[in-house]
């Protein structure tokens, strides 16, 4: 059985196309989101600062600007051509401070414009409320009083995460979904196509060895996509990663097993290898988009994430970011350990049920 | 007398109302060369995968080397070596890895290199199945199913879609099986196969067997077993007195190209006497083969 867990290893890696490929889609993602999201990406977007005013106010504004690490500034002189820059949307909003801004003058402005695109509403809330917090200090100051009402922040975790956190386990999920329910769903179809199947069934080897050396020679694959996406997330976009490393292996190969399952299921459903191809794309994409692999499945309406809540990634996913992101143990919360064990055993007897290597 | 390594009893294969196996017995003696002969659909790939225990059958009695399919058939897996139709191998392994690798699924296995040797594929070791010609692949096909050092062979269609050298090659290959002292069951649909191949054949038609025994035998068995072929000019009057003697067809598109099948050695001097008094171009004598036995039977040629 070894000597067919080794074929079935050289077979995968030596197709180096598909190899390539499946190995690919997933790091795409990953460059992607690490680009948008990752370390070094986290301001909201470039702001265009126009002073026509030298005074300790605004000094002070533009420092507090650029350690805020909210918004690129770009400095301009000239109001027309700022607003050309925010025109051809180069840039997401125009801050104007206007002359003798902050001079204890009486005819000295007392108001800081800020110009907006509507359509940019990330960033016009955040340019709009960091300016007015920092008009409301200067105003306290300026008085001399303190604010009588504040607010006090505590974070769930200690640990420092970010959305690129958040979607970099996803993106494992994915990962692991396409390439086992694609893979096998895909894989065994052609086998039966060119008669591969038939043929072992010639010959003494039980069914199940055959299976199982194969399960085996993709969980190898599947273990070199993860490290993959982990090493790049990590050292490339600056990831972190807090819980237990091989916990986090553990549970993604459970999860890919469960995901091969699902993909022995539709190869035993279909006959054709283009039905497989289908079958699978229309398992997996739904899955993709409502099981929390880029968004928090618990913005959906109550009574969609009451049904999506129950599909095997979305379970999956929770357990990893739990053990991943917040280093708690996947025993704090069992309810997720248990959708996926179920969804294991349904799968598993599902799949011996329907799936056989010889027709009749 | 020699053994039986095959026995088949009365077996039947039904697909819903369609009997694609119905009711057919017939035995295959050790180190034979035995060939199911029909047209497609006549049921002998179903009868072979039936035997190798690809297929249940719906009624009947197998037996393959002394044991029952039923109860053994693991141990008669380990015995037999199959070679499916038309039938594609691992992409991305090379050809002595497969041998390899299939050879480790039989308790008893031979060298990859010995194998690949038999059929003069030894410089395609290393080659993967997708960069071999349709011959080779065929070749490699059969001697994948020897990896196990078989009793029992079972070629399914094994010439199907070559050219005419590769098919001659390939039956040297078989005939080499033979002499290994191996028995080959194969089906075909080339008569001229069968009749080169076959020690015995078993004609197929319907799920029925409708003739089987000695290759030779069958043949001389025709109803018509002389044959006369000849180009000439012949008049009507000629034409009909050729008629009373036996069947004479005007062989298609050429007008004065006969051919003519007889019953007895009589009827055969009288029809000679008739055509080389209009002095023919060509005259040659023969006998019935496979085919026209076949269409004797069947009342039709096979077309491919």
């Amino acid at each position: 059985m070894f000597k067919l867990f080794l074929s079935n290893l050289k077979i995968l890696t030596r197709d180096r196309e598909l190899l390539f490929w499946s190995l690919m889609f997933p790091l795409m993602f990953t460059f992607i989101f690490g680009f948008f999201f990752g370390k070094g990406s986290t301001s909201t977007g470039t702001i265009v600062l126009v002073e026509k005013a030298q005074t300790p106010i605004v000094e002070n504004f533009r420092k507090a600007l650029d350690e805020s690490g909210l918004f690129k500034v770009q400095r301009e002189d000239d109001l027309e051509k700022a607003k050309d820059i925010l025109k051809k949307g180069q840039a997401g909003a125009v801050i104007v401070v206007p002359e003798k801004f902050g001079e204890p003058l009486p005819e000295a402005p007392t108001k800081i414009k800020v110009i907006y695109d509507p359509a940019n509403a990330q960033i016009n809330s955040a340019v709009l409320s960091f300016t007015n917090n920092f008009l409301t200090q200067v105003n306290f100051q300026i008085k001399n009083v303190a604010p009588t009402f504040s607010l006090e922040e505590e974070k769930t975790s200690t640990n420092q995460l970010g959305y690129f956190d958040f979607v970099l386990i996803g993106l494992i999920g994915m990962a692991l979904m396409n390439s086992s329910i694609q893979g096998i769903a895909i894989g065994m179809s052609k086998y039966r196509e060119d008669k591969i199947l038939k043929r072992i069934v010639t010959t003494p080897l039980p069914s199940w060895r055959f299976i199982v050396s194969y399960i085996l020679a993709r969980l190898v694959i599947n273990l070199f996509q993860v490290s993959l996406i982990l090493l790049i997330g990590a050292y490339v976009f600056g990831a972190h990663l807090y819980g237990n490393i091989f916990l986090v292996y553990l549970i993604g190969l459970a999860g890919a097993v469960l995901f091969q399952l699902i993909g022995f299921a539709i190869a035993g459903l279909v006959k054709t290898t283009a039905a497989a191809e289908g079958m699978a794309t229309a398992i997996a994409i739904p899955m993709l988009f409502l099981s929390g692999v880029f968004f928090p499945i618990d913005t959906l309406p109550k009574w969609l994430y009451s049904i999506v809540q129950y599909l095997p990634l979305a379970p999956l996913l929770k357990i990893l970011r739990q053990v991943a992101l917040e280093s708690t143990s996947p025993l704090e919360n069992p309810v997720n350990l248990l959708i996926v064990a179920s969804w294991i055993l349904f799968c598993l007897l599902f799949a011996s049920y329907k799936f056989r290597l010889s027709e009749e | 007398m020699p053994q039986n390594v095959i026995q088949v009893e009365n077996l039947k294969k039904n697909y819903g109302r369609l009997a694609a196996v119905d009711g057919i017995s017939f035995a295959v003696k050790k180190n034979e060369v035995f060939g199911l002969l029909g047209e497609n659909g006549a049921g002998k790939t179903t009868t072979l995968e039936i035997i190798e225990g690809l297929r249940k059958p719906s009624a009947g009695k197998i037996s393959v080397l002394g044991h029952n399919l039923k109860a053994g058939i693991n141990s008669v897996k380990e015995k037999i070596g199959v070679q499916l139709q038309s039938s594609a191998y691992f992409n991305f392994l090379t050809l002595s890895e497969i041998l390899d690798l299939f050879g480790s699924f039989y308790p008893r296995q031979l060298e990859p290199s010995g194998l690949l040797k038999m059929v003069g594929l030894e410089d395609k070791a290393g080659s993967y199945v997708g960069k071999l010609s349709g011959g080779q692949r065929q070749r490699f096909s059969i001697v994948a199913s020897l990896v196990n050092d078989p009793d029992i062979v079972f070629l399914d269609e094994p010439t199907t879609g070559l050219d005419p050298l590769a098919r001659r090659n390939l039956w040297g290959v078989i005939s080499k099986i033979k002499e290994q002292g191996k028995t080959v069951i194969l089906t075909t649909h080339y008569m001229e196969e069968a009749e080169i191949l076959c020690d015995r054949i078993a004609i197929m038609e319907k799920g029925k067997i409708i003739a089987i025994g000695d290759t030779h035998k069958l043949i001389e068995s025709a109803q018509k077993p002389f044959k006369l072929n000849f180009y000439a000019r012949i008049s009507q009057n000629c034409l009909k007195e050729l008629q009373k003697l036996g069947e004479i067809i005007n062989i298609l598109g050429k007008s004065n190209h006969y051919e003519m099948k007889l019953k007895t050695q009589a009827n055969l001097n009288r029809a000679l006497r008739l055509v080389q008094k209009v002095e023919p171009e060509s005259l040659t004598v023969g006998r019935a083969n496979l085919e026209d036995l076949f269409i004797e039977l069947t009342g039709k040629t096979i077309q491919e």
